[in-house]
């Protein structure tokens, strides 16, 4: 509980960050998606459990402040939580070219998870999926993937000093 | 004695002190010279830097107010741009028959896909799901969710939107569905109907979120390809939805407009039957 509050809390401060601040971005739909980040890097650090209920969060604010009212976002995250705690056995999240890598290609699957999953629901031509996966799809991942090579560094500093516990005594020791 | 006698020389004739003179003014000079390059120096070296300690400051001060006049500049702009807007906004207002609350607008959609706003006031404003928001250049979109001093806006060029419209030159009946990044589509068009480039597109009515007549957009592109009942058209909303700020909120329901008369007599010759 006591890792999963203030996790919780920059959540919500990343969400703040990506509805007010970076709305003043000149692209307005091409913008990092910074809970996506976030929800990889908790997939590192948490174990399923914990770490599932924080990224089903991180969807459920996506979804609480954007125009969607089905929970995808909900869906998806809890997704590319599990995914990445998947894949965390056979990768070390370091190294730039990886970072950017990493959030790139799982920005990229999530875009298109959704696209799918919203042309699925109101059925229009593939002509707009294919349009959107060039104008939308590779520009706002590639963007995502940028602001991870700043965000990961700054999520392992931030945890690093959450998680660091105070040395203990000599008398604590024995 | 020697100033006497220099002195009688010097009145009796010139050239025997003319060497003299030369040669203390040759001396003489240089060392002026080097004196006053010293002087000028030092003075130089107080003015440029010890003396320009206060200059420093001054110019730091000076520089502060640049910086503030500069801010307070900005803000004035912001000022006045707000109160047009605002003086807009009020004159819709007034001209508009329909209670309205005013909104600002705090938050953008925080993904990519969907479009949609958060605005600061909710159900204790008696803000309810599925009112219209309007500004005065048009049709923004509706209430989707509601919270007790916030609601989200659902922008008409979401995917998930459809507002009941005509096109206002021919009078013929179609949908405005968003269309992503401020664009919509003008769907369920009669292929029979007759639209140009450039007509306008206002609301219906007929939905019962907005009032009839409301600007939503102007048609930018028509398509007739293929075969089918409908065409289609791309529609470019009247307001900027990337740049909103200020918003109204339609307070009343919006009442079903009145049946013509042509209506209301096959009505009553129904009830007669």
């Amino acid at each position: 509980m006591k890792r999963f509050v203030p996790l919780l809390l920059a959540g919500i401060l990343l969400l703040i960050l990506q509805t007010t601040w970076w709305s003043f971005f000149p692209i307005p739909w091409i913008r990092p998606d910074f809970l996506l980040i976030f929800t990889l890097y908790l997939a590192f650090i948490f174990p399923p459990f914990l770490g599932g209920i924080l990224a089903f969060f991180m969807g459920y604010l996506m979804d609480l402040f954007s125009g969607n009212t089905l929970g995808l976002y909900a869906f998806s995250r809890t997704l590319a939580f599990f995914a990445t705690q998947f894949l965390k056995e056979r990768f070390y999240l370091e190294g730039f070219s990886f970072q950017f890598l990493f959030a790139f290609v799982f920005s990229l699957l999530e875009g298109g998870f959704l696209l799918v999953l919203i042309h699925g629901l109101e059925p229009v031509s593939f002509e707009n999926l294919y349009l959107s996966l060039f104008t939308h799809l590779l520009p706002q991942s590639f963007c995502t993937g940028l602001a991870a090579l700043l965000l990961f560094p700054l999520f392992q500093m931030g945890t690093s000093l959450l998680l660091s516990q105070p040395k203990q005594g000599i008398k604590a020791r024995g | 004695m020697f100033a006497l006698v220099l002195m009688s020389l010097r009145a009796k004739q010139r050239k025997g002190v003319e060497f003299f003179d030369v040669l203390l003014m040759e001396v003489c000079s240089p060392l002026e010279k080097a004196s006053t390059l010293v002087i000028k120096t030092v003075q130089r070296t107080f003015q440029e830097h010890v003396f320009l300690v206060n200059v420093e400051k001054e110019n730091r001060t000076l520089k502060r107010k640049v910086a503030e006049l500069q801010e307070e500049n900005r803000r004035m702009v912001e000022m006045k741009l707000a109160n047009e807007r605002l003086k807009r906004l009020l004159q819709f207002r007034e001209e508009t028959p329909l209670s309205m609350v005013g909104a600002e607008v705090i938050g953008q959609d925080p993904s990519s896909w969907f479009k949609s706003v958060t605005i600061d006031k909710g159900e204790r404003d008696g803000v309810r799901k599925g009112m219209a928001v309007i500004s005065a250049a048009g049709v923004i979109g509706q209430i989707l969710k509601t919270a007790p001093h916030y609601a989200t806006v659902l922008l008409i060029t979401d995917y998930n939107s459809a507002v009941d419209s005509i096109v206002q030159r021919t009078r013929a009946k179609a949908i405005v569905e968003g269309n992503g990044e401020n664009r919509c589509q003008l769907k369920y068009l009669l292929r029979t109907e007759e639209v140009a480039v450039g007509d306008a597109i206002v609301t219906s009515g007929l939905a019962g979120n907005f009032p009839k007549g409301l600007m939503v957009g102007e048609i930018k592109k028509v398509d007739k390809k293929g075969h089918g009942v409908f065409q289609y058209a791309e529609l470019v909303p009247s307001v900027d939805l990337t740049k909103l700020e200020e918003v109204f909120v339609v307070m009343e329901p919006i009442p079903p407009p009145p049946p013509s008369t042509e209506e209301k007599t096959k009505k009553v010759k129904k009830i007669k039957k």
